[in-house]
């Protein structure tokens, strides 16, 4: 499988790139998953909320055992958790799992939390991986050699570029391979010195590849959300007037019609509809170029005092493309945006020093509502959150609060939906799109599923035809 | 010779010790925290410092700097921020990879530079002189990222000669070896031509030819040796350049050298591994220079000898 970069770290209490995160779902095992409207389901663990700050944890007789030969138990899950929640540990998922006051063994397949405070999402926040405690108190490299109970197994890393996992119910071997540019990629596979590659492929190389006779393209929607993002203490950004003269001035659809070649779909919130908390029902900011011009009117701008603008990207020549043609949309309503791309350090430390008027991104992988305060409270400004264009509502915040300390997801998610209507009002963001997941497949392979997430889950399954193995089957059959 | 040596090897350990603190304190200067690129922004302060104090970034850009040079006199480079894998273990698994394509190139580009440059200069204005220098025109012209996926069209996909990318026996090397050695070869080829047209000029190759010398041995044992020195300054920078990594050609080609890995480890902010790539190729400059400037020597001994021209 051709990768566009390789995993970093396959210690899931560090891990933060995407590639390593998807890897280590198919190395370990974690309590908790997540359904296609993103509700949590039992992972290795059924759950009993005991009162609305104690959780318990049942281990199912199931579980896998780690690839050391001993079995994952309650003292593996205490341990991880402990590990993680221990500060002088600084692990990027200590942040999530803060609201855990104590966890405590019942027997060795059942696990208490309790909580500091109530909240009816906690088991959508125990998706951590879970570690062996023996090698966990040896301090074992799990970076380089991971130990899990996961479908796979660690087999070989021989150098970073490429990884190889074996699939542990039936030792077949699954190569990792980092191939960066994605021409080369698609190359590859062309050629069959890969299998399959998922993702990262411009529209031009998906129609491309679609065209090629053996190759099995995959498509489905994706859950990944692109915007573009304002700064609302900026003197033109922060009017709202002209945040809606540009949601106005943008043609999604022309976008992802011709640009993507339909390889996308329209959002208006963060959550794609499927979503449990989605809201369903926001009035999309259609193309009206008049009703922009208007409003720009209205703010103060027009031919002769036009909006000018600054929009930060990063460098990815991708972003940079949708980015010239928002530009291009922009200029026809009279708005000139100068356009900067920057080394992804260089961009993303300003968007959260607040040092931009617009910029684009996308959120990836996000599951459960809590992200909203994360987003837009008004005291999530970085460094404690990610509220990145200043965004402050009053409501919102009161929102935020009532949906946390609510009883019920069905509570939580009437609440989350009034949020989300409130801030779809105020546009500290323009919504894009969700972009599609795209995978390719060579001829050999057959059994993949491609998961909305993006992430490898398929490779459980996926079957490698051998030549050999029909010209056996030929054989066998001529006896 | 001797004290020619001591004094190369005495500038360029100046040379090594400046650009390395210089680039120590620049890319401290650079915008982005490595730690928010490890804990991302729903870290909470407290787990930031945490992180920063472990890391050693909580202290003055001076003291970090004095550890990291006390470090160096030990060969410790530190580890990696990101894959906890020591700088040493990081970089030697990637300078075979960029010896062997910078060796490569340079052997493909001299290949073809050399005879390329020769019969443009004893053919000027022939047919040899512009088809050489429409290759050099064009050498020069095509940039690595639109050469490499071609010669892969071509001879991976079409051929079916060379594997498509991935460093993989020789056969994987010919073609990042000839899209790193094209654009060489084609700077040098005028070289060669410029240098050795100038010294046909002078007067003891007409010596060489009134003695009744045949042409081919003229210019080998003549001009071409009085022709070697700029052509030798140029292959020294580029060799260094090569050396450096050819970020665009290993990005192509997937091949794992030094370039790729210092841009992974700038984007991703990762200080140690940064500075371990800077050092490697500040010395590699160092090294290529000082062996330059001994064949200079080698080759002309008034260089050396420290007299003048």
């Amino acid at each position: 499988m051709g990768l566009a970069s390789a995993p970093l770290n396959l210690d899931p209490r560090y891990a933060t790139d995407a590639t390593s995160e998807r890897i280590n779902r198919l190395l370990y095992q974690r309590l908790v998953e997540f359904d296609t409207q993103s509700m949590p389901v039992p992972g290795i663990a059924d759950w009993q909320r005991l009162t609305p700050r104690h959780y318990r944890f049942y281990l199912s007789d199931n579980v896998n055992r780690f690839t050391d030969g001993h079995r994952l138990e309650a003292d593996d899950v205490i341990a991880t958790y402990q590990h993680v929640l221990d500060p002088d540990n600084a692990s990027p998922r200590r942040a999530s799992l803060t609201l855990i006051e104590s966890i405590t063994k019942v027997d060795q397949t059942t696990v208490d939390f309790h909580l500091f405070r109530t909240d009816p999402l906690f088991p959508a926040y125990l998706t951590l991986d879970i570690l062996p405690m023996g090698l966990l108190n040896k301090a074992h490299n799990f970076a380089r050699q991971p130990v899990g109970s996961g479908p796979f197994t660690f087999y070989a890393w021989p150098e970073s570029g490429k990884l190889i996992l074996e699939r542990r119910r039936d030792h077949q071997l699954i190569e990792l391979l980092e191939v960066k540019n994605p021409t080369v990629r698609a190359l590859k596979l062309l050629r069959g010195e890969i299998d399959m590659l998922q993702n990262d492929l411009s529209p031009e190389l998906i129609g491309y590849l679609q065209s090629q006779t053996g190759i099995n393209l995959q498509r489905r929607h994706g859950s990944n959300f692109t915007y573009l993002g304002f700064n609302l203490q900026d003197p033109d950004t922060g009017d709202p007037r002209v945040r809606r003269a540009i949601a106005h001035a943008i043609d999604r659809q022309a976008i992802i019609d011709q640009v993507m070649h339909g390889a996308a779909r329209q959002a208006e919130t963060l959550f794609p509809p499927e979503h449990w908390a989605s809201s369903g029902d926001l009035t999309t900011y259609t193309y009206d170029p008049a009703t922009s011009r208007v409003l720009l009117s209205e703010a103060g701008y027009d031919a002769g005092n036009p909006l000018h603008l600054v929009y930060k990207t990063s460098s990815d020549p991708y972003r940079i493309r949708l980015a010239t043609i928002i530009q291009s949309q922009l200029k026809t309503v009279g708005i000139e945006v100068d356009l900067r791309s920057y080394d992804w350090g260089t961009f993303f430390g300003d968007i959260k020093r607040g040092n931009f008027q617009l910029y684009s991104l996308s959120w990836v992988g996000i599951r459960t509502p809590d992200v909203f305060r994360y987003i837009f409270a008004s005291d999530s400004l970085p460094p404690m959150g990610a509220n990145r264009g200043r965004y402050s509502s009053p409501s919102v915040d009161r929102l935020l609060l009532q949906a946390e300390a609510a009883g019920a997801l069905q509570q939580q998610a009437r609440l989350y939906r009034q949020i989300q209507q409130q801030i779809h009002y105020d546009l500290p963001y323009v919504p894009l799109w969700y972009e599609d997941q795209v995978s390719a497949l060579g001829a050999r392979v057959s059994g993949y599923k491609l998961m909305m997430d993006g992430n490898y889950d398929g490779l459980e399954r996926v079957s490698i035809h051998h030549p050999e193995d029909s010209q056996h089957a030929q054989t066998a059959a001529a006896y | 010779m001797g004290d020619f040596l001591i004094s190369r090897l005495l500038s360029a350990l100046v040379v090594i010790l400046g650009t390395v603190c210089l680039v120590f304190m620049l890319i401290h200067l650079v915008p982005g925290d490595p730690v928010d690129v490890m804990l991302g922004e729903s870290a909470r302060p407290s787990d930031r410092q945490a992180l920063r104090v472990s890391l050693g970034l909580d202290q003055s850009i001076a003291i970090q700097l004095s550890h990291y040079l006390k470090g160096i006199a030990v060969l410790d480079l530190g580890t990696s921020l990101h894959t906890k894998q020591p700088v040493t273990e990081l970089l030697a698994s990637r300078i075979p990879a960029t010896l062997q394509l910078a060796f490569a190139a340079l052997f493909c580009a001299l290949s073809i530079a050399i005879p390329l440059g020769i019969l443009a200069a004893v053919n000027r204005s022939g047919s040899w002189d512009w088809g050489a220098m429409g290759f050099s025109m064009l050498g020069v012209s095509i940039p690595n990222f639109w050469l490499g996926p071609m010669l892969i069209l071509c001879f991976s996909l079409w051929l079916g000669w060379t594997p498509v990318s991935g460093r993989e026996g020789l056969s994987s090397l010919i073609l990042p070896a000839v899209t790193l050695g094209s654009s060489f070869a084609a700077i040098l080829a005028r070289m060669v031509r410029s240098s050795l047209l100038e010294v046909m000029g002078e007067d003891f190759v007409r010596t060489a030819r009134a003695k009744g010398l045949d042409e081919s041995r003229v210019i080998w044992h003549h001009a071409m040796r009085n022709a070697w020195l700029p052509v030798i300054t140029l292959l020294g920078l580029q060799l260094g350049a090569l050396l450096g990594g050819a970020i665009v050609t290993e990005v192509v080609f997937d091949w794992p050298g030094i370039g790729s890995l210092m841009i992974e480890s700038i984007q991703k902010r990762d200080y140690p591994v940064v500075q371990g790539c800077v050092l490697f190729i500040s010395l590699s400059y160092v090294l290529v220079n000082t062996l330059t400037d001994i064949v200079y020597g080698l080759i002309d001994p008034r260089i050396s000898d420290g007299t003048d021209r």
